[in-house]
């Protein structure tokens, strides 16, 4: 998947996670939106791993600074499938 | 629903319509995040004023426990709110739940819980010694384990009454040590199970179990377990089974008060047997030994009947011939269950929701107290837009996975078994042959004089504290204010020299109808105030009212009283008493905001007519 294609389906995670959801971008991050507080960082991180099919590894989505590196890692995992 | 829909409902700003959908969506809800988006929607619709029309009740919870509470609680007080539990929430810092209950001025103490929920960490649990000690030191160990946590959940019952939610251990799932897994009783496998063996077996009845060994059970350890979550935030699992956890902390904190259901309402053709009996005959159904589907049928009816024998009324409600219907369960010689065992049977061509209306009357009971099963959706269909109050189950499909369905439906879940469970179904029939013989009585006086009633009020005793909270938790119709109390409560109340607390028991001469009625009071300033009056429907018209009133009247007398008074708050259940003080000689006082007040002299008192015999023990 391209950065691009990882993106356009975090969209619709977002959209069904916030009530009103923001553009995702490569830029985008928690401190940018009122409604991602840890709750919805959690909700959020469970729903990407079900949607991708994907298992994160302890510590590693903590150490993502944006919606970019999130989706990075989310394309790194998928290759290890 | 998807949550797209709940979305607009929530910006459309309706809140029946949002809250209704909310409810149904959070129950159903299978998925962590599903319900974490879900309870973020229902914060935002608080913080915009769109409030629940209609709250249930309130709690006051504290979560303790030694992994993260967060987000287990967010979970927990969402299934609350959603069903219309209000949720007052404290949660304890992370793995310090020891100090905090053993510390008297802790901020768990200033909170002042209801309900305690503690959780230790399965993590934690584990034999301390060596692998190779003898039995003997795993055993006290386990003990120990068991008696530390037990005395914690004394002491916070002992300084805030609360009732306490204690959880078990989970299993480890992974296959370590082998074969000695399971000899050794050092290894952490029996270890655990033998801490929960002693957590069980030796709780008060203020603790509730909440078995986190049979939910990791059930959604299978490896689904359970999330090392990962440990180490990242410390998480008791993974995120699907902290959705299992909540939902059964949410379960159990709504059955300290709730009502159960009381009747299995049930279809025959396909339901009870194989078949359909007008077509095939009682030769041609499939119950017994004889084929794998005649097994699951019977193997069901065994289900239904071992429910009987433990509290739960059966009946019957199919489109069948009377007397066809009868003859099946009178000749089949495989079949497990007798008429004997149905408190009311209706086999007949009317719609069965009319049916199910009928057998409530007759019964005395609440149509929210029944549920019914049948193999035929649109039966199903029939019933929940006719009669919305019955609760419903569809035994469609696979007859093995019958029984299976009805025990995951959690309707007959008993809170605790009781002598009067075992009797209830004898009981209800009798009933039925009291109002054949009311038919052919001349009067109502000379019916009540030929049942040849005798009653025994008495303060209430330890030994019938489980019927008594069971009673004050399940009456709806016949109960003047429908005040809830836990078996912790009714314990203080006992013993609390403030109250009168009187129960009434009834026999008369078809049978034993137990404990019925009961009475609390506050003897205040010459003053008995009454803040429970009820009684069990099943003994409606019997004068029992009379004979407690009467009894009531002279114990408050001999504790210096000049007045009683009476409140009655209305439910949308109890209009049956709108109008019972007044009955009963009592003269309108206010009407407040607790609702319609009453009052009793009792220097002008003349005790009432009754035809029971007064026989206190």
């Amino acid at each position: 998947m391209t950065q691009a294609e990882v993106l356009a389906k975090l969209q619709t995670i977002f959209d069904d996670v916030f009530l009103e959801p923001p553009k995702v971008v490569a830029a985008l991050s928690a401190d940018d939106v009122d409604e991602w507080d840890s709750l919805i960082h959690i909700s959020l991180i469970v729903a990407i791993e079900k949607a991708f099919g994907v298992r994160f590894r302890v510590g590693e989505t903590e150490a993502t600074k944006n919606v970019g590196e999130l989706a990075e890692l989310i394309a790194k995992r998928q290759l290890e499938k | 629903m998807a949550l797209g829909d709940l979305k607009q409902l929530l910006l459309a700003g309706e809140p029946r319509a949002f809250w209704d959908a909310l409810r149904t969506a959070s129950a159903s809800a299978r998925d962590f995040s599903e319900l974490i988006a879900l309870s973020a929607l229902r914060k935002r619709a608080q913080a915009r004023g769109i409030v629940r029309p209609a709250e249930v009740g309130r709690v006051r919870l504290a979560v303790l426990g030694g992994s993260s509470l967060y987000p287990l609680h967010e979970l927990l007080t969402h299934l609350l709110e959603a069903e219309g539990v209000g949720c007052d929430l404290h949660t304890g810092e992370f793995d310090n739940y020891a100090a905090e209950i053993r510390e008297a001025d802790s901020a768990l103490y200033a909170f002042a819980p209801e309900v305690v929920l503690l959780l230790p960490a399965a993590q934690r649990c584990h034999y301390p010694g060596k692998l190779a000690d003898p039995r003997d030191r795993a055993e006290a160990a386990a003990k120990a384990v068991a008696d530390e946590l037990l005395e914690l959940a004394a002491l916070v019952h002992e300084r805030t009454r609360a009732e306490v939610l204690l959880g078990n251990f989970a299993l480890p799932a992974r296959r370590d040590l082998g074969e000695l897994r399971a000899r050794l009783p050092t290894s952490t496998w029996n270890f655990r199970k033998r801490v929960n063996a002693e957590l069980a077996l030796n709780a008060p009845p203020y603790v509730r179990i909440c078995d986190l060994e049979f939910l990791a059970y059930r959604s299978g350890g490896l689904a359970t377990e999330d090392p990962g979550a440990w180490f990242e935030s410390k998480q008791p699992g993974s995120p699907e089974f902290l959705l299992e956890l909540a939902r059964e902390a949410a379960g159990l904190i709504r059955d300290l008060r709730a009502a159960a259901k009381k009747v299995l309402v049930l279809d025959l053709d396909n339901t009870l047997w194989g078949g359909v009996l007008a077509d095939d005959g009682l030769e041609g159904v499939e119950i017994g030994d004889t084929s794998p589907r005649s097994e699951a049928f019977k193997a069901f009816q065994r289900y239904v009947l071992g429910l009987k024998q433990r509290g739960v009324l059966l009946a019957v409600c199919s489109k069948n011939d009377t007397v066809v219907a009868e003859r099946a369960f009178r000749e089949h010689p495989e079949m497990v269950l007798a008429l004997g065992d149905f408190v009311s049977f209706k086999a007949n061509w009317e719609p069965k929701s009319d049916n199910l209306r009928r057998m409530a009357e007759e019964l005395g009971l609440g149509l929210d107290s029944f549920v019914f099963a049948d193999d035929n959706p649109a039966e199903i269909e029939i019933v929940r837009q006719f009669t919305p109050a019955v609760a419903t189950l569809l035994l469609d499909g696979d007859p093995a996975e019958f029984v299976g369905k009805l025990a995951d439906s959690r309707h007959f879940e008993p809170r605790s078994i009781t002598a009067e469970d075992v009797e209830r179904t004898a009981q209800y029939r009798a009933e039925s042959a009291r109002q054949a013989s009311l038919g052919s009585a001349a009067d109502m006086a000379s019916y009540l004089g030929s049942l040849e009633m005798r009653a025994t009020v008495r303060p209430f005793a330890e030994i019938d504290v489980p019927r008594l909270a069971q009673l004050i938790n399940k009456s709806n119709q016949f109960n003047l204010t429908t005040r809830r109390r836990t078996e912790g409560e009714v314990r203080e109340l006992a013993t609390n020299g403030e109250y009168l607390c009187l129960s009434l028991r009834l026999a008369d001469k078809f049978g034993d109808h137990g404990l019925v009625s009961i009475v609390v009071g506050r003897v205040r300033g010459g003053v008995l105030e009454l803040d429970t009056w009820l009684m069990s429907c099943r003994v409606l018209k019997r004068q029992v009212e009379e004979t407690l009133l009467n009894e009531v009247a002279r114990l408050a007398q001999a504790r210096g009283c000049s007045e009683l008074l009476g409140v009655y708050r209305e439910t949308a259940k109890n209009g049956m008493v709108r109008d019972f003080y007044p009955r009963m000689g009592f003269t309108p006082a206010v009407l407040g905001d607790e609702g319609a007040t009453y009052r009793l002299e009792l220097a002008t008192f003349c005790p009432r007519k009754t035809s029971i015999t007064l026989v206190n023990a």
